[in-house]
């Protein structure tokens, strides 16, 4: 056997977990399991953890659905710098013995990692991409749906059109930009003779906030010492070349939008369009009367419209998307200005106490997700629920 | 251009051609996926940062400019695009049948070769964030690894220290679910900067912006007659092995195209028509009332 295992990258930073790590482990563990009842028992969920002084983590990973932790702890590791990072994380999935130690059922035929998990964010982002360029195999990104199944394939390179059977394939679906359309992505071995070779690890990184975390009772410790689960250290090795790459500094921003915290968010999308910057201004004026703060749909942050410079770099920003690719609210009151109502988008907003949708199109997505659906023009509606509300503040 | 001087710096620029997706270019299904034979291609955004950094390098540190992209023959549109922001010096199309539908790893494999062989040393290579339309970001870092180069991603600021070889870099790195955290780092050249959306060119000195004047000037000269800038390179060219470009050495595929099936409704909407005032006042009512906190 000489792919075994789903690996998975533990991010954090300096020792504070990112959500996205939980959710990958508890996907891990959900594929594992599957994989488990319906191939063999002697494959395992593999946390891999770099770091200075983040032993705590291991035990989290554990805890979080990881049969066993590889830890590289090590000063110079204390924050990701992309080659460093790859180059450890390489050399350790690609280590048999410290494999083995992590899970004993590992064969002696191994020689890399079946699959491997990352998370779609700064960190993951990138290092997953040089970590299959290392290994040779296939990525994909932005992932929001994992399945692990047979299938027979006929495709005119890797099979030389002929119908061939793939086992233990990952799913990898990954939603486009518009949020209507999945693609699946597979990573397949050239079985064509001409071009044969072998694709391995199926590798992916993961939409932070789409999957489930799952938590054990907090005994990873209990379950370490009694062997169920291992922690395994890693001594990585580095040349003086590799820590030319140095951080002179770094300073944590506060997140200067807020959307987090705000009571009331008003959100708009691609009905602007008739006139986007007299639209933008009038949502302007309504969000600042309610004290709320403006977000916007994934499209808009493409600026697919001509407006002023002025609006373009205060609303037309990735910090501003609410949907998976950007960020998850739930504040007590959502109002969505012409905007359909895309899966990513509704992902990033369902959690809000009321939901109230204004929108020409009685047949948008976005109306399933609403309490009060104004179906209607945003500038036939707005001007009046501005008027009211300013004429509801003098009374 | 003396290059034989140890003082000069060699910019290659990765380009992407993607689809338009401004108000007015974009054509979209009514199902509410994009149109792509109605929709126009240009220079993709994040590709045009990526020219913004070059130029910055040509202005304050008088780089040397090559703007490479892997794409169809129309593909030279969005080179000329490119040439007109960073006053190229060259421009390298890697266009051959046989790169055709390579994912990311394989066209990283054919952009590798074609910066191997712009006949000079480069020191810095620049990658826009993402594409509109792939949206991947891995090509940039899977390109940077393969030629053994360091990687900088989420780049918003950037200077070179000629002197020492060294260039240094402020990133945005995004962590979501805690933070966002401004890095400075530092690395020997050669290196691979990958842009951050919000990366922003500024000309303090006055000698700067005079310079970019007349590079901007020379710009708009070069793009008249940007064939004679342009070589086309087919895969023979590059001397890449067949079977790691294009299709063939693409470990993924494409396997279905679905709509994303409609998420089950989970609240029950009440309709407003918004030509009955009064309904529509009742909700602005109700509107403020939770924005007071009444509710």
């Amino acid at each position: 056997m000489k792919y075994q295992h789903m690996f998975v990258l533990f991010e954090h930073d300096d020792g504070n977990a990112l959500n996205v790590s939980y959710e990958m482990l508890g996907e891990a563990r959900r594929l594992m399991d599957g994989f488990n009842r319906k191939y063999a028992l002697n494959e395992k969920v593999i946390a891999i953890l770099l770091g200075h002084n983040v032993r705590e983590l291991a035990y989290k990973a554990i805890d979080a659905g990881a049969d066993a932790v590889i830890l590289a702890e090590h000063e110079e590791l204390r924050y990701p710098r992309v080659n460093l990072y790859t180059k450890v994380i390489c050399s350790m999935v690609r280590d048999r013995m410290i494999v083995k130690q992590a899970a004993e059922t590992t064969s002696d035929e191994y020689v890399k990692p079946r699959y491997m998990l990352f998370g779609a964010d700064s960190i993951g982002r990138h290092i997953s991409a040089t970590v299959l360029a290392e290994l040779e195999s296939g990525l994909a990104s932005d992932v929001n749906k994992l399945v692990i199944d047979d299938v027979m394939i006929t495709h005119q390179y890797k099979t030389n059109g002929k119908p061939e059977l793939y086992k233990h394939v990952l799913f990898m679906y990954r939603p486009d930009f518009s949020g209507f359309l999945w693609t699946q992505i597979l990573c397949l071995d050239n079985k064509n003779p001409t071009i044969a070779r072998e694709y391995s690890p199926q590798a992916c990184s993961v939409i932070p906030g789409v999957f489930e975390p799952i938590r054990y009772d907090g005994d990873a410790r209990k379950r370490v010492e009694e062997g169920y689960a291992r922690i395994v250290e890693y001594k990585p090795e580095f040349s003086s070349d590799d820590l030319k790459y140095r951080i002179v500094s770094r300073q944590i921003i506060r997140d200067e939008i807020g959307l987090e915290d705000s009571r009331v968010v008003v959100a708009f999308g691609r009905g602007i369009k008739d006139d986007p910057e007299g639209n933008v201004r009038m949502i302007e004026e309504f969000a600042s009367l309610l004290n709320a703060k403006v977000a916007i749909s994934l499209p808009l942050s493409k600026q697919p419209f001509s407006v002023s410079s002025a609006l373009k770099e205060k609303y037309f920003i990735p910090a501003r998307v609410v949907g998976s690719s950007g960020k998850k609210i739930a504040p007590k009151l959502y109002i969505a200005i012409g905007i359909s109502g895309a899966m990513h988008h509704l992902a990033g907003m369902k959690e809000s106490d009321m939901v109230i949708a204004i929108n020409p199109d009685p047949d948008a997505p976005i109306k399933d997700e609403s309490d009060i659906f104004i179906q209607g023009r945003l500038e036939d509606v707005l001007p009046i629920l501005i008027e009211s509300i300013k004429g509801s503040e003098r009374g | 251009m003396d290059h034989a001087n140890d003082n000069s710096i060699n910019v290659a620029v990765m380009v992407k051609l993607e689809p338009d997706l401004s108000e007015g270019n974009v054509s979209y299904n009514p199902d509410g996926t994009l149109n792509r034979s109605q929709t126009k291609n240009i220079l993709g955004p994040h590709s045009a940062i990526a020219c913004r950094a070059a130029m910055y390098a040509k202005t304050c540190y008088n780089a040397w400019v090559a703007v490479c992209s892997m794409g169809p023959p129309t593909a030279e549109i969005a080179l000329k695009d490119a040439m007109a922001i960073c006053c190229a010096d060259e421009l390298h199309l890697y266009s051959d049948r046989i790169f055709a539908g390579a994912d990311t790893l394989a066209t990283a494999e054919t952009i590798k070769h074609g910066i191997i062989r712009m006949g000079r040393r480069i020191d810095l290579v620049f990658s826009g964030h993402r594409a509109v339309d792939g949206e991947t970001g891995q090509t940039g870092p899977q390109t940077a690894w393969k030629l053994g180069f360091n990687f900088i991603g989420n780049v918003i600021d950037y200077s070179i220290d000629v002197e020492r070889r060294m260039v240094r870099a402020r990133r945005k790195v995004y962590l979501p679910s805690l933070y966002t955290v401004l890095e400075d780092v530092e690395c020997p050249l050669p290196a691979l900067i990958a842009l951050d959306p919000s990366y922003k060119d500024e000309y303090r000195r006055v000698s700067e912006r005079l310079r970019y004047a007349r590079l901007e000037k020379e710009a708009r000269r070069r793009v008249m007659d940007y064939k004679s800038y342009l070589r086309i390179w087919s895969a023979k060219d590059l001397g890449v092995d067949v079977r790691y470009v294009g299709l063939a050495g693409s470990p993924t595929i494409v396997y279905k195209v679905e709509k994303i099936p409609k998420v089950k409704a989970s609240r029950r909407a009440r309709v407003v028509d918004p030509s009955n005032l009064d309904d529509l006042r009742e909700v602005g009512n109700l509107i403020l009332n939770i924005a007071l906190g009444e509710r």
